[in-house]
């Protein structure tokens, strides 16, 4: 009941979260919720735990100490990763399987029917603008089209939260638009979005951001106020201004 | 129902070698050729080695009838034709100096007087001459101066018999118990389908894998309902399968091309290679975790390819190796393999004798597969 009411209001919820490597601690004591239908943009530079939490979150990583929730239930869950999508750094791809191969393989994966897959494709398709490209192998496309791809293959199974650890990295202006404007239309849809990035300017896009450094969280709320907050006129010297104080506004 | 996950891994593994030509050529060609290569070109018998024969001995006139009897020439005469080829020279110093040159591989010098002296003794008398015959080898080469001494021993024995002498104590091979008619090449072949199975299987796995892991497709499979468990299934069904397939078309080829010899029950030697497949996988898996870039992983190479080679019996029985080394040889899963296809196809053994193999790959495979899954755990560690 507990966790239902979480899921009710918070897609992901961490409490006290500590992730240490030996005698490094990547994430300490971290308090992050991002709420259910919002885009949370998690922001730092590199090395500030940011991959880290995305890993743990997706139970890839376990924790030192703390609680994390993700969709009403305790990670490590079997059960929510039927409901979440990720998308690590890398395109992370199959590159001999074709656009076509890619998608049935992860649909399979999730354990979804033949006839559902075969819908959920053409939508995506049609989505991520990709449908003459079907047939051909991962290999041979651009390197925006493997983003494409990407991002359909984690939302094979409709997930309600999608996890996406920098996915605009090396990938050009024009196609980071375009990759926004997909990410609008699947909050649109009420699919919930944590996204990692090291570039602020991309933080506008999101309902709420976090900076994150060292491991920690030091300051968080709607890119506006934030900036209001530092009295920057952008997030780059917001960034700078909270660092140098070291601790939340 | 629905088909279990690891089912879905292993048909993406499958689909991946089907689209790629180049991998499939080596996954099925390569083991085809090496099968050629070594079926042809070692076939493990030493042929067309040239001696220098000089002859001194004069030889005798039967006393009845006026006839010439030479043993010496008997002996040339009964030397295996396949093994030597005879030249003649006029003194042992030629011949010698012909070893010396590295023209022939041996000088054989028969004494003059040989036959003679060798009638007289075995006429019973004691005081006769020398009836030595002078092998000077070149001993550089072992097999081939084992091959001539060979020779020119059952030559010599034969020769002794046709004089009408027969030895106090003879020995008699009668029919061969297992592999009558057996040729190197049908010890190799069983060899071959260990080894091929166990080097290509462990090195794709491990190239494979250090992708999964380099590319982020691991990260993204172990987010979803996925678990460790059902990706190491998944490969090893793939590559059971892809093992299966290899090992059939090298018998298929082996019998066509070489006439190799299958006496047992050839779905028993498939058993032993598809578990032996399944070690490899997993091996393969483990490996991987050591290695961060595809580069790392090729530095992995000799460790697993010299064992197998080396210590597995695959080219020499394991009688060859030294015993202070031997027990090494009963770590490395092919030997299993090996001996067991050999003792199907060659022995036409069944599952009642071979069990000790197939026991000792299920424990490589229970031990390999459960390491490879723990690999995969400790990551989230």
């Amino acid at each position: 009941m507990r966790n239902g009411e979480k899921e009710d209001r918070f897609s992901v919820e961490t409490r006290n979260l500590v992730k240490r490597f030996g005698k490094f601690t990547a994430v300490d004591d971290l308090d992050l919720k991002v709420k259910r239908g919002e885009i949370y943009g998690l922001l730092g530079p590199n090395g500030a735990g940011k991959t880290t939490t995305i890993k743990i979150l997706c139970g890839l990583l376990k924790v030192s100490s703390g609680d994390c929730y993700v969709l009403g239930e305790k990670i490590p869950s079997r059960r929510a990763a039927f409901r979440i999508g990720y998308i690590p750094q890398e395109t992370a791809l199959y590159p001999g399987l074709s656009v076509h191969q890619n998608i049935q393989f992860f649909g399979g994966v999730f354990g979804l029917s033949r006839k559902k897959i075969g819908e959920r494709e053409s939508e995506l398709l049609r989505f991520i603008n990709l449908e003459e490209w079907d047939r051909e192998l991962v290999e041979n496309l651009s390197g925006g089209m493997k983003h494409r791809v990407s991002l359909a293959c984690s939302m094979i199974h409709q997930p309600q939260l999608l996890f996406l650890d920098e996915p605009t990295v090396g990938v050009d202006p024009e196609l980071r638009a375009s990759f926004w404007e997909y990410f609008d239309q699947l909050k649109q849809s009420g699919v919930t979005i944590l996204i990692t990035t090291h570039y602020m300017d991309e933080a506008s896009h999101c309902d709420r951001i976090g900076f994150m450094r060292r491991g920690r969280l030091i300051a968080e709320g709607r890119p506006e106020k934030i900036l209001e907050i530092a009295g920057t006129s952008n997030l780059e010297d917001a960034f700078m201004v909270f660092s140098r104080r070291g601790g939340e506004p | 129902m629905r088909n279990p996950r690891f089912l879905k891994v292993a048909w993406r593994i499958i689909l991946g070698l089907r689209n790629d030509i180049r991998t499939l050529a080596l996954m099925f060609l390569a083991p085809i050729f090496a099968m050629f290569v070594f079926g042809l070109a070692f076939s493990g018998e030493v042929e067309d080695v040239k001696v220098m024969v000089v002859n001194q001995d004069q030889g005798i006139t039967v006393p009845v009838g006026g006839g010439q009897v030479s043993i010496s020439q008997m002996v040339i005469d009964n030397l295996d034709p396949e093994v030597v080829v005879v030249e003649y020279a006029e003194s042992e110093k030629e011949g010698v100096a012909a070893v010396e040159n590295g023209n022939v591989y041996a000088a054989l010098v028969f004494p003059p007087d040989l036959t003679a002296n060798a009638l007289e003794k075995i006429g019973g008398d004691t005081s006769a001459g020398d009836a030595t015959i002078k092998l000077r080898l070149d001993k550089s080469n072992v097999n081939v101066a084992n091959a001539i001494t060979k020779a020119v021993s059952d030559a010599l024995l034969k020769t002794v018999e046709q004089v009408g002498e027969e030895p106090a104590v003879s020995i008699s091979t009668g029919e061969a118990i297992y592999g009558e008619n057996a040729r190197f090449i049908d010890f190799f072949v069983p060899g071959v389908l260990a080894f091929v199975v166990f080097v290509l299987t462990t090195l794709l796995t491990l190239i494979s894998f250090v992708s999964e892991r380099t590319s982020g497709t691991l990260d993204r499979l172990l987010a979803t309902p996925l678990g460790p468990g059902d990706i190491v299934m998944g490969y090893a069904t793939a590559f059971s399968l892809v093992g299966l397939i290899q090992s059939a078309l090298l018998l298929i080829v082996g019998v066509a091309a070489f006439h190799i010899i299958i006496e047992g029950n050839v779905l028993l030697a498939f058993l032993a290679v598809a578990m032996l497949a399944v070690v490899s996988q997993a091996l393969g898996i483990l490996l991987s975790s050591l290695a961060k870039q595809e580069a790392q992983a090729i530095q992995f190479f000799p460790f697993i390819i010299l064992p197998a080679f080396l210590l597995a019996g695959i080219f020499w029985p394991l009688e060859a190796i030294p015993t202070w080394l031997r027990p090494l040889s009963y770590l490395v899963p092919p030997t299993y393999t090996a001996d067991a296809c050999r003792s199907v196809m060659l022995k036409g053994w069944g599952l009642g004798k071979i069990w000790v193999d197939l026991l000792a790959l299920m424990g490589f495979a229970a031990a390999f597969l459960a390491l490879a899954m723990l690999s995969l755990k400790v990551r989230k560690d």
